[in-house]
């Protein structure tokens, strides 16, 4: 509870380290922010090319099918991506300053977070412009969806990073459980396509509810199914309280071992 | 429980480091050579405790590796204690780093925004600050340029300004008043004792005894971890400078000892300096070199206290006549006196096979230092037999420091015609 009200106070720091990392991320190129939206727009060009004219997958719309789940799976895999990395990258601060240092880890899975807000920007005027459409009472679960994300993410990243600053293989160690563990959730192929008896295992992966409720939500344009929101949210919530049991145990010697 | 008039409580705190003799962070090397990641522990805190008032000023000095800086780190929370407790009311601001967070692109503005964010002010309180911040940096003109065409000297003065207002009760502060020219440093000591006046409570690191003595009322000398001593500021420092200098001074004997097992030749002159350095053809030779007066065997004289050079010559070649000179010089390397026989006589001396010149210096008025004094011997027409030069070396100290420089000079101050007693 103390820590709760502790990070807080410090929410002007969230939003700062926020605002530089997005500020900083594109500066000196030319096209500069714009970048946060060329960026998926492009990515979902070259799915539509590979998917609608070369790879028929027998799904229709794949791109979008494929879409859908991208982004919200690149939220997650950058935030525990990027979240390894936080407590390191900014050593020389947490060497010298005393902060909750709960905060590095929100600041940077936030800033994946907004990224991929700026992307469903892309998603929407896609889905709109297109003419697939959006069910407005679907739309209403995305905010609900969006913050389980967020909460799971946050957990996963906050072992990630306090663990990165011990040992420093996790960085590379992680980029290969990121890309297996994208082929083992429901982006590329529907649950429906996984063999029956491997489907208790699928289930045991957090992002399987999440990415099939956005898909509901966006894809099939439906009110997605209660009961996986809620299986989504209490592995969430294990998360968070997992993660932050271990850094809060982990931060203690964090200056000592950078 | 804290007692109320405390903000901070220091019980018992150890702090323990392990320092790895060869640390391997990955996998391969933590599989691979196991043996590297043996380590030692090293107790860099055993045993502190203190209580520091509210709204009192307290200065940790001690020499480098002492572990003044980890308690500072354990005092912001940067660090936490092996053992013991530390127990804190008020908020904490620490002043161990300046300028975190800047980033050389954004204005000086956005920069006073992430850096007093990044040390707990929220929004709200950085409006308030910021032109009392910008003010104090006096960066006013500059405020909105990027960071990065700072010169470093204004770089560091308004991070130092969002530090210095961030309004906190305490404030650790560790060596970092080096900030800017004399001009601004002088405008941060009155800033500071301004904060003091309001209440704050202050913990100051630093190897300035000057600021030290300038703002705290009690002073915590930590030596190997403990806690030495602690007291008035000016008591405190000048037992610690005391002691700092009596430490180099035997680590200086220690080195003499050892050059004294490399040469037996030179055991004679076992109470010369380490910095000696020896010209001449020796045909006449300086044997030995000794001061009078010298009962601590430190060779320590008061200002105006007479002082005696002894020096003992032998004859290696037929040599009837010599000239003997003496000079001193501070460890600074300035030459401050200087004297010799065929300067008083004009004409040299004879001299016999063995003896021993004396130089009475009755009216010694050197003022408090460090000092080295040379002997020579040379022909009368100036061929160098024998120089020694930082042969001894000796102190000037003082009861009462009441003049500054290199000598004493008699002197009557009369202000408005009115004669000035000495006190």
């Amino acid at each position: 509870m103390k820590t709760i009200k502790e990070i807080y106070e410090y929410r002007t720091m969230i939003q700062s380290l926020v605002r530089r990392d997005l500020r900083g991320r594109y500066k000196g190129s030319v096209l500069g922010f714009l970048w946060t939206f060329i960026n998926p727009l492009l990515q979902l060009v070259v799915y539509t090319i590979v998917f609608s004219v070369i790879m028929r997958a027998g799904i229709e719309k794949f791109y979008l099918f494929l879409f859908v789940a991208l982004v919200p799976w690149l939220f997650f895999s950058s935030s525990i991506m990027n979240g390894a990395m936080c407590v390191l990258q900014q050593q020389d601060m947490v060497k010298k300053i005393y902060f909750p240092r709960q905060v590095l880890p929100i600041a940077s899975v936030t800033s994946c977070f907004v990224n991929m807000l700026l992307s469903f920007v892309v998603i929407f005027a896609v889905l709109i412009f297109s003419g697939y459409g959006i069910n407005l009472q679907a739309v209403l679960y995305l905010p609900v969806v969006m913050l389980v994300e967020y909460i799971l993410a946050l957990g996963i990243a906050l072992i990630t990073s306090a663990l990165t600053v011990y040992f420093r293989d996790l960085e590379h160690i992680l980029s290969i459980i990121t890309m297996a563990w994208l082929y083992l959730t429901p982006i590329m192929y529907s649950v429906d396509m996984v063999p029956e008896q491997f489907l208790p295992i699928f289930y045991l992966n957090p992002m399987t509810p999440v990415i099939i409720v956005y898909r509901d939500i966006l894809y099939y344009k439906t009110v997605p199914e209660i009961a996986t929101l809620f299986q989504a949210l209490l592995i969430g919530i294990l998360a968070m309280l997992v993660g932050n049991y271990v850094f809060s145990k982990l931060q203690k010697g964090f200056v000592e071992e950078l | 429980m804290m007692q109320k008039e405390n903000a901070i409580e220091v019980k018992d705190l150890k702090k323990k480091f392990k320092v790895y003799l060869d640390k391997g962070n990955d996998l391969k090397e933590k599989i691979l050579f196991r043996k590297r990641n043996q380590y030692e522990d090293r107790w860099v805190l055993k045993g502190i405790s203190f209580n520091v008032k509210k709204g009192e000023a307290v200065g940790l000095i001690g020499k480098n590796g002492c572990g003044k800086s980890t308690t500072l780190k354990m005092l912001s929370r940067i660090m936490y204690p092996t053992e013991g407790s530390i127990e804190i009311q008020g908020r904490v601001s620490s002043l161990l780093e300046l300028g975190a967070g800047f980033h050389p692109d954004m204005s000086g503005r956005e920069n006073i925004y992430t850096n007093a964010s990044i040390l707990g002010l929220t929004k709200k309180e950085i409006d308030n600050r910021l032109e009392r911040i910008i003010a104090f940096s006096e960066l006013e003109e500059f405020i909105d340029n990027p960071v990065r065409t700072y010169s470093s000297g204004m770089y560091m003065r308004l991070a130092f300004s969002v530090a210095i207002n961030v309004d906190a009760d305490i404030l650790l502060i560790d060596e970092i008043l080096a900030v800017g020219d004399i001009g601004f440093q002088t405008k941060c000591m009155e800033k500071l004792r301004e904060i003091k006046k309001e209440g704050a409570t202050i913990i100051i690191v630093s190897h300035a005894m000057g600021q030290i003595e300038q703002i705290c009322d009690r002073v915590i000398w930590i030596e190997d971890g403990k806690i030495k001593e602690e007291g008035i500021p000016k008591f405190i420092d000048d037992k610690y400078l005391a002691s700092m200098e009596e430490k180099r001074l035997s680590k200086v004997d220690n080195k003499k000892n050892q050059q004294q097992k490399l040469s037996n030749q030179e055991k004679q002159k076992s109470s010369w300096s380490d910095r000696v350095i020896r010209s001449g053809n020796r045909d006449v030779e300086i044997v030995d070199v000794a001061m009078l007066n010298d009962n601590t065997g430190k060779n320590i004289y008061k200002t105006g206290e007479p002082i005696t050079v002894l020096v003992d010559y032998k004859v290696n070649k037929p040599v009837e006549s010599a000239d003997f000179t003496i000079g001193i010089a501070r460890d600074d390397g300035i030459y401050c006196y200087g004297s010799g026989v065929m300067l008083d006589s004009q004409k040299p001396s004879s001299i016999q096979e063995k003896g021993q010149v004396q130089i009475q210096l009755t009216q010694n008025e050197l003022l408090p230092g460090k000092y080295f004094l040379d002997v020579g011997i040379q022909s009368a027409d100036g061929v160098l037999y024998d120089a020694v030069c930082s042969v001894l070396e000796f102190h000037i100290t003082t009861d009462r420091v009441t003049e500054y420089g290199i000598v004493s000079m008699k002197h009557i101050w009369q202000v408005d015609g009115k004669q000035i007693e000495k006190v």
